[in-house]
């Protein structure tokens, strides 16, 4: 019996590796080769110069395409706008999304699900349709925006909304946040929901209610989710290119360029696929450095 | 018992308010669909005087069933892959003892981290060289690999969590981890599944960066590239522009309904 039970055992050790390998392999293939392999190749083609159209003129350049980064005015823009994009997009998109998810948890007692499915449904609608839906609300001609202005009688921008860069970027964000501030609300309002009621009750027992219970006790225990909601925002951030590439294309004069857009720019319309890829490195570094974060979080949580 | 009742009016006040900042644009994008071009011009927060359907007939010829249905291949492919690839590798990274484990969990992770965009020239070049460009399976191969490590670490959560003592059964009667896996971890993982394909779905469906390298003819556009050609073509005819965008929107938001319950709880999941 008990020598049988070993045979048993060695024979399934390999038959597991075997599987194991079979079930494994197909993950690391595709990876493999549409995301780790390219990636190699950015940082590879960050030290050359070439083009689209002559691709065996490949060209060493050294450091030179980083070098004329930090000389180039617009990345700095587009890196400026990045990070304006982060703030603004943590202070609206995770800051409104927990006030609404607070008030779905505990302030209302009616219409919880209807509020719910609402504000989360635009979400699943493509950004591309979002930001075609809000361009006409922001169309200096037909926009609903203006004509809301003009009715109370408020001036509008002589230039449009989204003409004028220091308007436009809040534009994009008040765009963005339509979108992704359900998002943030959902993920938030499962943290909330994990809160239990004892929690709550002892609370009370020590005499703090409604905001003070929610600042003081409901946070800190709600601390870890915030964390990962506020990453998926700054990823999310970094990862902007839609709504910019719709509006503005990144102008007036590159003003309102992003990372994205303008690796997009450099490599599909300039041509200076190098330099692309010089830009995507650092891309990758600002994105390699904020999922290291989240594994870090994540750990913890 | 007052400042009970206002901080509750303030609840539903703000909720109230957002929900409406959140269905105004919808409700824009719907009613310039049937309002004539006097009146989008001329009444901006008018209703139409009557429900016209000609920016219907103006919005369908710019392609717009060719490029749902490129969307919908494009999907329904991508997605299958990714689920059944990530699944697979998600259960022998939490049940086999393999020492590289950790380190391909690693990879995985970092390979979540990178985005398209970081990648764009070679992963053109590579699609361009092996002359794929302006083919569904051109797209199909990188999005799948780009929905994999989040789908991935989705599974290995859930897997993580799985009751061990039926799996043990079947190893004594002699299953191998390949059968196991097949015949008792799938048909048990239903919700997970569920979650993960529709994350998915949305998220292809919705893709653009990829799309819009690698697809510059008409004929294998995806539906967010199509889009574009809507305005391309309609410049500032805002009714047959709005037109399209309720045709590519409105199915997405009945499917949406139906499943809200799924769409949310697998959104949710993220956070855990």
């Amino acid at each position: 019996m008990n020598k049988n039970n070993t045979q048993t055992n060695i024979f399934s050790l390999s038959n597991d590796k075997v599987s194991a390998t079979i079930l494994l392999v197909p993950a690391l293939i595709f990876c493999t080769i549409f995301i780790f392999i390219p990636a190699i190749g950015t940082i590879v083609g960050s030290f050359y110069s070439y083009s689209l159209t002559s691709m065996n003129n490949w060209k060493w350049v050294g450091f030179g395409n980083y070098v004329q980064a930090t000389q180039d005015e617009y990345f700095w823009v587009a890196l400026k706008n990045n990070f304006i994009i982060v703030f603004a997009s943590i202070v609206l998109q995770v800051g409104v999304g927990t006030i609404l998810a607070a008030i779905l948890d505990r302030g209302i007692k009616y219409g919880r699900v209807i509020f719910r499915t609402i504000i989360f449904t635009p979400m699943v609608i493509s950004s591309v349709a979002v930001s075609l839906i809000w361009l006409i609300i922001y169309d200096p001609n037909v926009g609903i925006l203006n004509a809301i202005f003009k009715s109370i009688g408020l001036s509008t921008p002589s230039k449009g909304w989204l003409g004028d860069p220091n308007i436009s970027i809040w534009m994009i964000m008040i765009t963005a946040a339509w979108q992704n501030t359900g998002f943030m609300m959902v993920l938030i309002l499962a943290g909330l929901q994990g809160v239990s009621k004892e929690v709550y009750d002892a609370a009370e027992i020590d005499g703090a209610t409604g905001v003070k219970a929610f600042w003081y006790i409901t946070l800190p225990m709600i601390r870890n989710v915030l964390i990962v909601a506020i990453l998926i925002t700054t990823i999310g951030a970094f990862k902007v290119f839609e709504f910019i590439f719709v509006f503005t294309q990144g102008g007036p004069s590159n003003a309102t360029q992003v990372l994205g857009t303008y690796i997009y720019l450099q490599a599909f319309n300039l041509l200076h696929m190098g330099y692309a890829n010089a830009l995507s490195v650092i891309l990758l570094l600002i994105a390699l450095f904020l999922g290291w974060l989240q594994l870090k979080s994540s750990r913890k949580a | 018992m007052s400042r009970f009742k206002i901080a509750n009016i303030i609840a539903y006040g703000f909720v109230t308010l957002f929900s409406i900042y959140v269905l105004m644009p919808i409700l824009v994008m719907v009613l310039t669909t049937f309002k004539s071009k006097r009146e989008i011009f001329l009444e901006p927060l008018g209703l139409p005087g009557q429900f016209g359907l000609s920016s219907f007939e103006r919005a369908l010829t710019v392609g717009l069933g060719s490029f749902m249905l490129n969307s919908f291949i494009v999907s329904f492919f991508a997605v299958f892959l990714i689920v059944t690839i990530s699944g697979m590798a998600a259960y022998v990274l939490s049940r086999i003892d393999f020492k590289i484990n950790k380190y391909v969990y690693l990879l995985i992770v970092a390979g979540f981290a990178i985005p398209p965009a970081a990648v764009l020239v070679p992963l053109y070049t590579m699609v361009s060289n092996l002359n794929l460009l302006n083919s569904l399976f051109g797209v199909i191969m990188p999005l799948t690999a780009f929905g994999i490590p989040f789908t991935v670490i989705l599974f290995y959560a859930f897997f993580l969590d799985f009751p061990k003592e039926v799996e043990e059964a079947a190893t004594i009667d002699g299953c191998t981890k390949l059968q196991i896996f097949f015949r008792i971890i799938v048909p048990l993982s239903g919700p997970v599944i569920a979650s993960a394909a529709i994350f998915q779905t949305v998220w292809i469906w919705n893709e653009f960066l990829l799309a819009l390298i690698m697809l510059t003819s008409d004929d294998f556009k995806t539906l967010p590239i199509g889009l574009l050609k809507l305005r391309g073509e309609w410049a500032s005819d805002w009714g047959a522009i709005m037109a399209g965008l309720t045709i590519a929107v409105i199915p997405v938001l009945i499917v949406f309904l139906i499943f809200q319950k799924y769409f949310v709880r697998s959104l949710a999941g993220l956070g855990k």
